[in-house]
């Protein structure tokens, strides 16, 4: 048995047997049985029309409300002119930046404005050929779950702290005291 | 297994058993009767909507559908699933592609204008200022959904195989977002703008040996000026946008082509 090759029909040598109603008429080793392995059925599967359009409209609607409710009450900032010769302080990054701006104010610009965005760039880009494996529950691929949910959650720090902890010369604030966040 | 499968089925969903009746039986509402003009016939391919099939072929063959496959899993509808942020995003897209078309027609790119063009838009272009808050409200909630997006695809393990090319796309789309976000930052061209973007162009100085040069190519020169504001709004308004929407047809096309891959898993979903 142990010789025989990955994915050769194994002859049973003895008359077909029952199981599940289906005639076992051989094994391949390696793959398996036919009563396990999952097979999109008719029921699993629904039509798009109008099962999944009707969500994604409700979706669509519910967004655009939500963006016509913040623009009604809230106006986007303009400030003075631009002036080259008046530097504002604290000078501010868009807010999806600010994580990379707080990582400069720490370390090397090389570091920070090089290396770290780029590995987290092809980091991302390499994740699926990466993480293989066949499995899609969090708790099957904890390697990656982990390490995704640390970066996630430092950058997210980071971004709150460069963005609405920093004040005057990149100093500590508190929000609560000094607001210096810019959208 | 299966038997129970069904009677849940059955008891949960009469409504589609009804739609599928209804359809069976006449195929007489007004959208049937409308279908079945000669003018109908003439646009729609596939007019007839009698059985499951004919309703599968009327999808197949609708242009606006194409986008969809005909069938998903069931699973796929439920809101803890994606929480739709893949549409979330498209619709923000959408949302600053009409605000952002509206806004270029009162807007110059030039540091003698921008700022007076701004200005006007608030205070004397009809809906001027309503139109600019949704172009920035968008963006910033675009740059959230589009992160999320990502986020809940890892979670769900949805990049694999077969979909890592997918991923891959998808991160290029991220950072298209951040890249059109940064460079429509710039042109109010006010002080916020102006400091931003001197920040954030000063990281693209800090690359090896070619800093100065990719930020030479960036800013159109050592310093924030007017062809930077120029370069900026040529990024924000065409190239990126054109990159944005070739990819993301790309992106929806192998969600599509992907949607009905799932069997190779060896744990399930649930």
């Amino acid at each position: 048995m142990s010789d025989v090759e990955q994915g050769t029909p194994v002859e049973l040598g003895r008359a077909p047997q029952n199981v599940e109603g289906k005639r076992v008429l051989g094994v391949v080793p390696g793959k398996p049985a036919a009563g396990e392995r999952k097979v999109i059925t008719r029921d699993d599967t629904v039509m798009v029309w109008p099962h999944l359009l009707v969500r994604h409209a409700v979706a669509a609607m519910a967004t655009l409300v939500v963006v016509m409710v913040i623009s009604v009450f809230f106006d986007a900032p303009l400030r003075d002119i631009a002036n080259p010769q008046v530097t504002p302080n604290p000078e501010k990054a868009p807010w999806y930046f600010a994580a990379l701006q707080e990582l400069l104010s720490r370390f090397h610009p090389l570091v920070a404005g090089v290396l770290v965005p780029g590995a987290i760039v092809i980091g991302l880009i390499a994740l699926p050929f990466i993480d293989r494996s066949r499995f899609i529950k969090p708790r099957h691929r904890k390697v990656a779950v982990t390490t995704f949910t640390t970066f996630m959650v430092i950058w997210i720090i980071l971004t709150f702290v460069g963005f609405m902890f920093r004040g005057p010369n990149w100093g500590w604030v508190w929000p609560w005291q000094e607001w210096h966040g810019e959208l | 297994m299966s038997l129970t499968k069904n009677d849940r089925d059955e008891a949960t969903e009469p409504v589609d058993q009804g739609v599928e009746e209804h359809i069976e039986g006449r195929g007489d509402d007004l959208l049937g009767r409308l279908r079945d003009t000669a003018v109908g016939k003439s646009i729609f391919r596939s007019p007839r909507r009698v059985t499951p099939r004919d309703r599968a072929a009327g999808h197949w063959s609708n242009f606006l559908l194409h986008i969809y496959p005909v069938k998903i899993r069931r699973k796929e509808l439920a809101f803890r699933y994606s929480w739709y942020l893949g549409v979330v995003s498209t619709v923000l897209l959408g949302s600053l592609v009409a605000s952002g078309v509206y806004l270029m027609f009162f807007y110059v790119p030039s540091p003698a204008n921008a700022y007076t063009n701004i200005q006007t838009i608030q205070t004397d272009v009809p809906f001027g200022q309503y139109v600019r808050n949704v172009h920035r409200w968008s963006a910033h909630l675009m740059v959230l959904s589009v992160a999320a997006h990502m986020g809940r695809v890892f979670y769900r393990g949805a990049y694999k195989k077969p979909r890592e090319f997918n991923w891959v796309i998808g991160v290029v789309l991220l950072l298209l977002t951040l890249l059109l976000s940064f460079t429509g930052y710039l042109l109010p061209w006010d002080q916020l703008s102006f400091w931003a973007v001197t920040v954030g162009s000063e990281m693209a100085g800090y690359v090896p040996f070619i800093g100065d040069q990719v930020k030479e190519v960036l800013l159109g020169g050592p310093t924030v000026d007017s062809s930077t504001l120029l370069r900026f709004y040529v990024l924000h308004v065409a190239v990126l946008p054109a990159m944005m929407i070739f990819l993301l047809m790309i992106h929806l096309w192998r969600w599509r082509k992907d949607s009905m891959f799932d069997l190779e898993m060896e744990d399930g979903d649930e």
